[in-house]
């Protein structure tokens, strides 16, 4: 059993490596998101040197100009990894009737777009993540800490991975009722760029908005990955719990996710034809 | 998942069994303008729509059946029900089995699905890989993958005189899907339905769309690979010429029921014993149509017959096309009669 089901792992390396080929033919997206994220940079570049400025200490809310940089960089090249178009793309297949292309191998629908969804993180991983990040540890003279947070960001991030994913399947499943999720998905877009720190470290947070985001799973997308990398994560203790509280969000959500779908997928009528 | 065994069990012997089969709709009542919009949101006044009533039909094994009904029939949707995609209302629904809803992903290994209208391939990709990776997704052996290619290589690499080069497999193998004709997509898709040698495969209007040519080279790939795999293929179409080419049996649906489930010869047969005599009886004239019955009367007699009164100028005579036997099934002739043949007609 324990072989077959090995045996069986071919099934999802291979949506990994088909949405890895696919990903690769839109070069031209990839560039251009490059140049976005330029961009981004200088604007948020100049915004945070004004605060800085205007602040009489180095530090703000315990992080230097340099910590705040590098969180904000960091953020939005994993940012560009994790906001795949798993919403938009769900609900334009359920809309034109296309899903029915994959109900019909012999897959879960979720776990059949969660591979595929892989296939294009690992193109913004090797192609905008690993760059950036060694062009921003140049230029700051490693102010990252090689050792072992690099080790540890990687389990980080895959919990990371898989808990935007259940988000988005989630309000993706909504679409089986709206037929149309543009409005959620804007709605969800912006709670997780604020609550999660990817846009404004949470360090910068009034007590209170800081208390309601550690209660939320979207911190566990951004700021824990990025605290580990940054190995703000004093003690093991202190690594272990943020792990965990990512883990506990994923099987929440795995769970959540799941059960929604199948009570969902009941309803599901399949247009035209 | 323990009741699957029991129903792994088939008595018949048949390969796909709908008992009772009923499948409605439920959709909203949709209100004029933009006062009846903002009511809408709020509105709980739904309208159930029969897609699917009371269907029965057992398929045996190597069948090929052609499913045939006006848009709108249920035809699609009956298919969507035993691919496991859409759960039914009532009834029952083995394939290869399983209950096709509760055993979607046990099912998908043994179905092929073909829709005419939209591709499965991966669209950026050239199709030797969508191949690969259906390869692995239905976790095809080695083995049987060769041998599926080397069919391929001989049904399509072989020139079959045509000088058709863009339907040769490796052309086809080559070439990304989205910069595939529609012909070749088809063909393509067809391919890759076939693949994991499944005991059957669907065919949702496979040739829609498509040139004479294209249409011919489908109908003969498909033939030939029911004849060797033995596949039972069910196919829905509008293009009559894909009964006449395929199927040996022909169940006709309208309005969520079966209207018609026989063979396709005794399907012309209804109408068999007629024919259309058209005549001219001057250059310049129109077509005279005189639908005679043949058990009543013959040919030559009614031939003779106008002769006596006019001058004859030509004459035709014509069997009544398929096509004409279902129009008369489909506007509800149910009693198989023939009425009108259309302009001038004798009323036998």
């Amino acid at each position: 059993m324990k072989l077959r089901s090995l045996c069986n792992l071919r099934k999802y390396f291979t949506l990994v490596r088909g949405g890895l080929l696919e990903a690769l033919q839109w070069r031209a997206s990839i560039f251009i998101q490059l140049i976005g994220n330029i961009i981004y940079l200088i604007i948020v570049y100049n915004l945070w040197q004004a605060i800085y400025a205007s602040s009489p200490d180095e530090t703000v809310n315990g992080m230097t100009f340099t910590d705040t940089m590098l969180y904000l960089v960091l953020a939005m090249t994993i940012f560009n990894m994790l906001s795949t178009w798993t919403v938009w793309m769900m609900s334009n297949e359920i809309r034109d009737g296309s899903i029915i292309l994959t109900l019909i191998r012999p897959m879960e629908y979720r776990t059949y777009t969660f591979f595929n969804v892989l296939g294009g993180d690992a193109v913004t991983l090797f192609m905008l993540f690993l760059p950036t990040f060694v062009i921003v540890s140049l230029i700051t003279n490693f102010a990252v800490p090689i050792g072992v947070n690099l080790l540890w960001f990687i389990p980080a991030l895959i919990f990371a991975r898989m808990i935007s994913f259940y988000i988005d399947f989630f309000v993706g499943t909504v679409c089986l009722y709206t037929e149309s999720t543009w409005g959620v998905d804007m709605a969800k877009e912006v709670l997780i760029l604020l609550m999660s720190g990817a846009v404004i470290p949470l360090a910068f947070f009034p007590d209170w908005l800081r208390t309601i985001a550690e209660f939320l799973p979207f911190q566990a997308i951004y700021n824990i990955p990025l605290q580990i990398l940054l190995g703000r994560a004093a003690t093991l203790r202190e690594l272990l719990t943020m792990l965990g509280v990512q883990l506990f969000w994923v099987a929440f959500l795995y769970i959540a996710s799941g059960l929604f779908w199948r009570k969902s997928v009941k309803i599901i009528t399949v247009n035209g034809g | 998942m323990k009741k699957t065994s029991l129903n792994c069990r088939d008595s018949s012997g048949s390969v796909i069994s709908l008992k009772g089969l009923n499948k409605e709709f439920k959709t909203l009542n949709r209100r004029e303008g933009i006062r009846g919009g903002l009511l809408d949101l709020f509105s709980r006044n739904y309208k159930v729509i029969k897609a699917v009533s009371d269907v029965s039909l057992e398929i045996m094994p190597g069948e090929r059946v052609g499913l045939l009904g006006p848009n709108g029939a249920g035809k699609s949707t009956t298919i969507k029900m035993m691919s496991g995609v859409l759960k039914p209302s009532g009834g029952e629904i083995l394939v290869n089995g399983f209950v096709p809803y509760t055993n979607r992903v046990k099912n998908a290994q043994n179905i092929g699905v073909v829709f005419g209208q939209r591709s499965q391939l991966w669209w950026a990709l050239p199709l030797i890989e969508s191949f690969k990776i259906l390869k692995d997704i239905y976790l095809i052996e080695d083995k049987a993958y060769n041998e599926m290619m080397e069919l391929y290589h001989s049904i399509l690499g072989a020139d079959s005189g045509d000088g058709e080069e863009n339907s040769k497999l490796e052309v086809l193998l080559k070439k990304p899907v989205r910069q595939m004709s529609l012909g070749q997509r088809t063909l393509s898709d067809i391919l890759a339905s076939f693949l994991h040698n499944p005991k059957v495969v669907f065919l949702d209007e496979p040739t829609i769309g498509l040139d004479v040519t294209m249409k011919a080279k489908i109908r003969e790939l498909v033939l030939e690979l029911n004849r060797i795999r033995g596949t039972t293929v069910i196919l829905t179409t509008h293009d009559i010429g894909d009964v006449d080419a395929l199927c040996e049996r022909v169940i006709i649906i309208d309005k969520g029921g079966i209207l018609y489930d026989d063979t396709i010869e005794k399907l012309k047969g209804y109408f068999g014993a007629y024919r259309t005599l058209k005549v001219k009886f001057g250059k310049h004239d129109d077509w005279h149509e005189y639908l005679i019955d043949e058990d009543k009367s013959s040919v030559m007699d009614k031939l003779a017959e106008i002769g006596k009164e006019k001058k004859i100028a030509d004459i035709k005579i014509e069997e009544i096309a398929t096509e004409d036997v279902i129009k008369k099934i489909y506007s509800g002739d149910e009693q198989l009669t023939v009425n009108e043949g259309g302009g001038e007609h004798e009323t036998p």
